[in-house]
Order: structure tokens, then sequence, then C-alpha cells
């Protein structure tokens, strides 16, 4: 296991208000839990509402490529495990 | 030449209102800015509304473009009352009307006068003096002087020039050689001393040497420092047509001075115009705002539309020192003298989804808002050019 898993926790506008402020506790916990495993971080924007701003699915969360769609904190967990298995 | 201009005031001991009145008004288009202070006669309440209609009718007399400064200031010289009491005018006034070259056209009556200050030193200016028709103690001082960059006008009621009159140390009160004194202390301490920081200094000083440090009148200075302007830019939203995202990237790098950048997507779009790499603060957010970016050459990075509105209402409501991204920009705003916001009109479809919450609002109201705050309470210069 040499790479890093990366989390990416989009804090957008839209991502922000619809539930990220509450994912941002990843930033504490994950490492908590992996340890340098996973690396979490806020981005600015990861562009997402705005594609499919029909069928809006925020809050947006990137685990390495993998877009999680109305994320919440059990979601990511299961992601990074899935990935890490 | 960039005007900053303050004024600070304190009630007299005792009194609930102010009985100093101070307006000024800028106009951006024709660099000019026009400014009032009165001092009622007596103090408390009455004294606020005399000062207060002095003060406004004077500005609208001369901001209106009808009627020119002198003019003005002979009118309401002629017209104000007397007291029945007192049997002396209802009220006193300064008004200066200058411009960013420097000119400037004075005119007093029964306040003290002005100090003009270049380089520490004080220079005592021609003036005129005018008689009223109507009775004999009147009469007013008309100046027309050219301002240099470095120059400072100092304004004060006599509340200053008359603090500690009476008292132990300055049987005659401070008077106006001793502001000078204040003044030349203060400046050569700090050679570039913002005219809120003098001015209160002033006051300060002023209240100080009253017996009991309780002020026997009203106490206001009013400071305006010709220097130059302090510019800073705010990049907000991305451009309609996304084939000039690199032209405004670029118009962005090369402006001269301070910079922000208000909105995820923009700053991502600066980020890859400019090849400049994004790095986001790895605190969790405080309250209800997402945490400030950093990129360089940039000096704050923040979210768009939560960040904007809430500056928009901590300017209006006058807080400041919040630790927040809305308080580094309120303090990014406060700190500049001429501000240009770059506003991008495309839209964001996502932000028009009911289940949002309302407070997300167009980009184009708030700066709209915001631009009108920081022009009419902050006295800034603002522009905005959308793209």
């Amino acid at each position: 296991m040499d790479k890093k898993i990366s989390v990416k926790v989009c804090l957008g506008t839209t991502c922000f208000v619809m539930g990220s402020a509450n994912l941002q506790e990843l930033i504490e916990t994950v490492p908590a839990k992996y340890g340098d495993k996973v690396d979490v971080s806020g981005v600015p924007c990861l562009g997402l509402c705005s594609i499919d701003w029909e069928f809006s699915k925020a809050p947006y969360v990137k685990v390495d490529d993998e877009v999680i769609k109305e994320a919440t904190v059990e979601k990511v967990l299961k992601a990074i495990d899935e990935k890490l298995k | 030449m960039f005007i900053d201009i303050d004024c600070s005031q304190m009630k007299k001991y005792n009194q609930n209102a102010f009985g100093d009145y101070f307006v000024s008004k800028r106009y951006p288009d024709e660099t000019r800015l026009v400014a009032v202070l009165s001092d009622g006669l007596g103090s408390g309440i009455k004294a606020n509304i005399l000062s207060c209609m002095t003060a406004t009718m004077l500005l609208q007399f001369i901001s209106n473009d009808q009627i020119p400064i002198r003019q003005a200031a002979e009118i309401v010289m002629n017209s104000l009352p007397v007291c029945k009491v007192r049997h002396i005018s209802y009220s006193t006034f300064s008004a200066i009307d200058c411009d960013d070259d420097g000119n400037a056209k004075i005119v007093e009556e029964g306040n003290p006068e002005f100090i003009w200050m270049r380089n520490g030193e004080v220079l005592e200016p021609h003036y005129e003096i005018i008689q009223s028709k109507t009775f004999k103690n009147r009469r007013m001082k008309v100046y027309r002087i050219k301002l240099k960059l470095g120059d400072r006008l100092i304004f004060c009621s006599d509340g200053v020039t008359q603090a500690g009159l009476g008292g132990g140390r300055l049987k005659l009160g401070l008077r106006r050689e001793g502001l000078i004194v204040l003044l030349k202390d203060k400046i050569s301490e700090n050679p570039e001393v913002s005219s809120s920081e003098l001015a209160n200094y002033v006051v300060n000083q002023a209240r100080n040497i009253e017996t009991d440090r309780k002020p026997k009148d009203d106490i206001s200075a009013c400071v305006l420092y010709f220097r130059e302007p302090r510019k800073s830019l705010i990049f907000t939203g991305p451009p309609y047509h996304q084939h000039k995202d690199k032209d405004y990237a670029e118009l962005f790098k090369n402006f001269d001075g301070k910079k922000a950048i208000c909105g995820g997507t923009t700053a991502n779009l600066i980020s890859r115009e400019l090849n400049i790499p994004i790095q986001m603060d790895t605190t969790i957010s405080v309250g209800k705002l997402p945490a400030c970016s950093y990129m360089d050459g940039v000096d704050l990075v923040t979210e768009g539309i939560l960040t904007l509105t809430k500056t928009s209402e901590y300017l209006e409501n006058g807080t400041s020192d919040i630790d927040n991204a809305a308080g580094k920009l309120v303090k990014f705003l406060l700190d500049s003298d001429e501000i240009n916001f770059m506003v991008g009109a495309k839209l964001n479809q996502a932000h028009y989804d009911p289940a949002l919450p309302i407070e997300i609002e167009i980009r184009k109201n708030i700066i709209k808002k915001m631009a009108q705050v920081l022009q009419d309470k902050y006295f800034k210069k603002v522009n905005v050019q959308y793209m």
C-alpha cells in the first residue's frame, strides 16, 4: 500500500449549504482512524453542482476518482474502507 | 490623490446626543468630496438638531451643484436664527469642497480655524472675510487653497480648542497652539497615520485634559489626508463568455494592488489560467462560512456567495474583528481606498434549486449592495465591472 487515498470535500457554496459544512469533521476523524493512509482536505469547488444542476446531488466528495453524491460521513468512510480492502 | 477623510466625536459629559454634526459625501465620478462640520448651540438634543439641520442643509446646497459653496455658506450665515436666551447664532460651521487634484474651497463661520499641515509644518493660508449683511457679529472666512500629496487638513469644534478650559494645567484650554503640538507629535511618531487614527487621537487627548476626563462640551475632530490611494481588486464569479477567462485572468494578474478572489469556481479558474496551485486551509471552518484558501500572489481567497453576503451584513452593521472568511474580507476592504470589483455574470443553476437556503442571493445584487455601503458609510471609491 504505497499510494495514499485522497479525499476531497467540496466546500463550494452549493455543497456547503447542502451539508458539507458537517462533512468537515472528516478532516479530523479520518486521520485519527486511518493514520497517514488517507489524505483529507477541503477544496474550493469540485465544479460538479453546475454540471448536473437539474438533479443536484450536493454535497459532493471525491474519494480518489470516485464521486460520492449526497455525501455523508458514513458514505465517505464506507468508500474509504472499500478502497483499502 | 486619494482623500482619506474621517471624523471622531465625543458627547458632552452627561448628554445622550451629539451636539456636533458631521456629514460628507463623495462623488466618485467627479472625483470630488464635500464635507461639513457643524456645532450646534448648547448641548444634547437641542444642539444635535441645530447642527444636524445646518450641516445637512449646507451639504444639500453644495452637493446639488446649484449653489457654489461660498454663496451657500453666505445664505446659511445670513439666515441662521439667533438664540433668544443667549443672543448668538444657532450654530457654527466649517465646510469644504475639494477634489482629487487638491483644489479645495473652504468656508468657516464661528468654528475654530482649520489647520493645514505639510511635512509636519503648519501653513497659513490666505483668506477673504465676508461680513453678514443681516447680522453684524457674523462673518465668515473663505479660503481657496491648493493641496499637495501628503497634506492634511484638520477641522475641529471648539470642544477641542477649549478642552481643559479653567482647569488646573491649561487655564485657557488647549487652544490652537496646543492642538498643533498634539498633531505634530502624532505625525512625527507616525508620518502615515490614517485620518481615523489621527481624529481619534485628537478627541481622546482633548478628553484627557478635561477635569476628571469629563468633556464640558461636545468634542469633534475631522481629518482629511491627501495621499496615494491603496488599491484593491476583488474578482468574483466566472465570466459569462468562457473564452474570455484567460483575458480576465491576465487582467487580474497584472493588477497593481491587493487582490482577493471570492468564489470556489472563480479560484479554480484563476488557478487553471495562471497555473497557481490552490491550498485549502486545513482548519475546520468557523461558524457558517467555508474556510479561506491560499494562492501565491493572491492576498485572500474565499468562498463566494455566502461569504459575500455575510461581509455585506458585517459592513452594514459595522461589525469588525470577526475571525472568519467574511471578517477577513471586511478587513481587506476597509484597508483599501479604491476598491475594484470584477464580477462574473455567469450563473450557477444549482444555486436556484429551491432546496437551497433562501440566503443564496444573486451575485450582482450583493455586490451592488456592498458597493453602496462601502461608498456611503466608509467613503470608499468603488468601481464595479461586469464580465
